[in-house]
């Protein structure tokens, strides 16, 4: 078996573009699914995507729908990061945000991305 | 179409689900097997010709043997030891 691995997926884009909006769920529930550690980290309009009630209107074509990929990684125990200053600047609480997301500063980003075997940025 | 007849411990009915939920559906599915035990996987999504080899290369799974049956592929994948 391999030894313990740790995926970091950012991610940048909102619900406008749902074909990019969804290729890093997609390859978080593949890794997730693999056995790999998942920190999610949502910047950005990416922000918008872990806002209650947004992951379930998002379907790109030829993918698993965005909200079923979203519970899958939460399930299986990746960890949802969303990004302080970009939350504020949308008005947006803890409150606002799915369950289990958490909000927190470039310093953990930091701590996160070093840590991990590799990152992907969307 | 295979003559095939490796004993399964159960199957996975994967038709119609997109990327990555087949790989994801799998890796649920092959934690309620045993180490040894055989899981038949039934999958449309042409990426999982390429995506299942590849999960069970890094997850310590073996993939046995796959064909095609109309239009679904079908795998069979034995379960590696626990870590």
């Amino acid at each position: 078996m391999p030894e313990h691995e740790k995926l970091v997926v950012m991610v940048t884009h909102g619900p406008e573009d749902p074909e990019i909006a969804t290729i890093p769920f997609a390859m978080a529930g593949a890794a997730v699914a693999s056995d790999v550690e998942v920190v999610m980290g949502f910047q950005g309009d990416g922000c918008e995507l872990v806002r209650k009630g947004v992951a379930e209107t998002v379907h790109a074509d030829e993918f698993a729908p965005l909200g079923e990929l979203l519970e899958t990684i939460k399930e299986m125990g990746g960890q949802l990061l969303v990004c302080s200053p970009c939350v504020k600047k949308r008005h947006l609480t803890e409150d606002d945000l799915v369950q289990g997301a958490e909000i927190v500063a470039a310093g953990r980003f930091v701590a996160e991305v070093t840590s991990a075997t590799n990152s992907l940025v969307y | 179409m295979s003559e095939t007849q490796i004993e399964t411990a159960a199957v996975l009915d994967a038709r119609g689900l997109l990327c990555p939920m087949p790989i994801v559906k799998t890796a649920k599915k092959m934690k309620e097997l045993e180490p040894g035990q055989v899981l038949k996987l039934i999958a449309t999504d042409r990426g999982s010709l390429a995506d299942v080899p590849a999960w069970a290369n890094s997850t310590g799974n073996e993939l046995l043997e796959r064909y095609e049956e109309g239009d679904a592929f079908v795998f069979f994948l034995r379960k590696g030891e626990e870590v």
